[in-house]
C-alpha cells in the first residue's frame, strides 16, 4: 500500500486532506505541526507529502529544502495559507515540489496529482 | 487593643488574598475546560466534514447522525457561544474550499444546526452585532434573508449598511445596482472598492442593464463607484460616462474620473472631447494628471493644443508641457516659445542669448 503523510495546522484542512488520501487508496499519517514527526517517520519512504510551508523556526523555502534531507518521498506537494505570488515563485523555481496550492483550493486538483 | 486591630488586618488581608487566588485558579481551570471544549468542536467539526466531503464507499451521509453528534458536544440554542464557534468554523471552512467541494459543503451547512443564529442577530439593537449577523448571512450563502438585507441598506450605522450592500451585491450581483440611485447615505472608497472587487470575484461577466439602469443616480459616491466599476470591467463602450465627469466641480468625483479614464485608449472623437474638458478642470495637479493621459494615449503630437498650453497654461503646465514638446522632437516650438519670453520681457527687443 502506498503511504502518504499530511501536514497540516488547519485540522479541518487537515482532516479532509486525510480522508482524500484515504479514499485515494494511501495509508495515511496526518499531524499538525513537524514537531509531532517521530523516529519512525524519518525512516519511512513516503509515496506522497502534503504539507504546509509555514511553520515555526523555519522558513518556507528552508522547509522545502530540508524536508528532503528529513524525510524520503517520492513526490511534494504544498497547500498553504502564505500563497503570496513572491513565495510560491521561489517555491516553484527550486524545482522541490510537484504541486503548490495556495487556500482556498479545489481539492479535485489535489485528487488528480495522488490518484 | 492594638494588637486586636492587627489580628483584624491581617485576617482580613488574608481573605483578600485567598479570594484573589480563588479566581486565578477558577479562570485558569475555566479557560483550559473551555479550549478543550472549543478544540473539541473543532476536530468533530472537522471529522464531519471531511467524512461528508468524502464519505467511504456506497455510505451516504446522515444527516440526523451528523445533527446528534453536534447537540452532544453541546451545539445548543441554550449556549450561543459554541453556535458561534461552530458558525466561524464554518464561515472558515467554506471560504478556504473552492469547486465542487464549495457547493457540497453550502448543502450541509444548510442542514447542520445554528439554528437561524445569524438571522436573529438582525433584530439585535447593537450594531456591532447586527453586522456581524449580516457577514454570516451572505458569507454562508443564505440567500433566503435577502428581504432583511434590502431593508438594512440606508441604515444610519455605517457598517450595518456596509455589510447589508455587500450582501446585496453577493446574492443579486448586477441587479443589485439598481439600488445605487436610491442610496440615502454616504458611501466610502473603501465601499466601493469592496463592492467592485465582489463583483468581479463572484459575477465576472457585467450585465450592462443593470449597470445603465444606474447611470441614473446623482449622488457623487454612486457616480464613483459606477466609474470603477467601468474601469474594472473594461467596458470600452461607456467610457463617455467617465468623460463626462473629468470637469465635474467635486474635487473627488473628477479625481476618481482621472484614475478611471487612465486604464482606457480612446478614439480621436473621444480625444478631443478631454481636451475640452482639460480647460475646466481647477486644479493644477489634475490637470497635470490629465495631461500625461493624453500625452500617453495620443498616437502623435497634437501640436495645435499643445502649444497652446505652452503659450497660455499656468507655469507648471507650461513647464510639462515644454518637456513633453521637447522630448518628442518639437524643440523648436519650444525655443521659440522661449525667445519669445524674452521678446516680450524687454518691450519688443530681442536680446541675443
Amino acid at each position: 500500500m502506498r503511504k502518504a503523510l499530511v501536514i497540516q495546522e488547519d485540522i479541518i484542512i487537515l482532516k479532509i486532506l486525510e480522508r482524500l488520501v484515504l479514499l485515494n487508496h494511501y495509508d495515511c499519517r496526518a499531524i499538525r505541526s513537524i514537531n509531532d514527526l517521530n523516529i519512525e517517520d524519518q525512516s519511512e519512504n513516503f509515496d506522497i507529502i502534503i504539507s504546509d510551508i509555514l511553520f515555526e523556526g523555519i522558513s518556507p523555502l528552508d522547509f522545502v529544502f530540508q524536508i528532503q534531507e528529513i524525510i524520503l518521498h517520492k513526490s511534494l506537494i504544498i497547500v498553504t495559507n502564505m500563497g503570496q505570488k513572491k513565495i510560491q515563485n521561489e517555491v516553484v523555481a527550486s524545482n522541490k515540489v510537484d504541486g503548490f496550492f495556495a487556500i482556498p483550493l479545489d481539492m479535485d486538483h489535489i485528487k488528480k496529482l495522488i490518484a | 487593643m492594638e494588637e486586636i486591630i492587627l489580628k483584624i488586618i491581617i485576617k482580613s488581608l488574608l481573605v483578600i488574598m485567598l479570594i484573589i487566588y480563588g479566581s486565578i485558579a477558577f479562570t485558569m481551570n475555566y479557560r483550559r475546560w473551555r479550549k478543550r471544549r472549543l478544540n473539541l468542536i473543532e476536530e468533530t467539526f472537522a471529522n464531519v466534514t471531511s467524512f461528508y466531503l468524502y464519505p467511504d464507499p456506497n455510505i451516504e451521509p446522515d444527516l440526523i447522525k451528523i445533527q446528534r453528534t453536534f447537540r452532544k458536544i453541546g451545539i445548543v440554542p441554550s449556549k450561543p457561544r459554541n453556535v458561534q464557534y461552530l458558525i466561524d468554523l464554518m464561515i472558515r471552512t467554506q471560504r478556504s474550499i473552492l469547486g465542487e467541494n464549495y457547493l457540497k459543503l453550502k448543502t450541509l451547512f444548510t442542514q447542520i444546526p445554528p439554528y437561524g443564529a445569524s438571522a436573529n442577530k438582525l433584530g439585535s439593537k447593537r450594531w456591532y452585532i447586527k453586522a456581524r449577523g449580516i457577514r454570516e448571512i451572505y458569507e454562508m450563502n443564505q440567500s433566503q434573508y435577502v428581504k432583511e438585507l434590502i431593508g438594512l441598506r440606508n441604515h444610519n450605522n455605517i457598517y450595518v449598511r456596509r455589510e447589508a450592500q455587500i450582501g446585496l451585491i453577493v446574492f443579486l450581483g448586477w441587479k443589485s445596482l439598481r439600488f445605487l440611485p436610491y442610496l440615502k447615505r454616504q458611501m466610502t472608497l473603501w465601499q466601493q472598492i469592496k463592492i467592485v472587487e465582489k463583483l468581479n470575484d463572484l459575477y465576472p461577466e457585467p450585465d450592462l442593464f443593470y449597470l445603465r439602469k444606474a447611470y441614473q443616480s446623482e449622488k457623487p459616491y454612486a457616480n464613483e463607484l459606477i466609474m470603477r466599476i467601468i474601469r474594472k470591467f473594461n467596458i470600452i463602450e461607456d467610457v463617455r460616462y467617465i468623460i463626462n465627469f473629468l470637469d465635474n466641480p467635486n474635487f473627488d468625483t473628477r479625481e476618481s474620473a482621472i484614475y478611471c479614464i487612465s486604464s482606457f485608449f480612446l478614439n480621436e472623437a473621444d480625444l478631443s472631447e478631454i481636451k475640452k474638458k482639460f480647460y475646466n478642470i481647477s486644479n493644477i495637479e489634475q490637470q497635470l494628471q490629465l495631461l500625461k493621459y493624453i500625452h500617453k494615449i495620443s498616437n502623435e503630437i497634437d501640436l495645435v493644443f499643445f502649444k497652446d498650453l505652452l503659450y497660455n497654461g499656468t507655469d507648471i503646465i507650461k513647464l510639462s508641457t515644454a518637456d513633453i514638446l521637447w522630448n518628442n522632437g518639437y524643440k523648436e516650438e519650444v525655443q521659440e516659445y522661449y525667445y519669445h519670453q524674452y521678446a516680450k520681457q524687454n518691450d519688443g527687443e530681442m536680446v541675443s542669448v
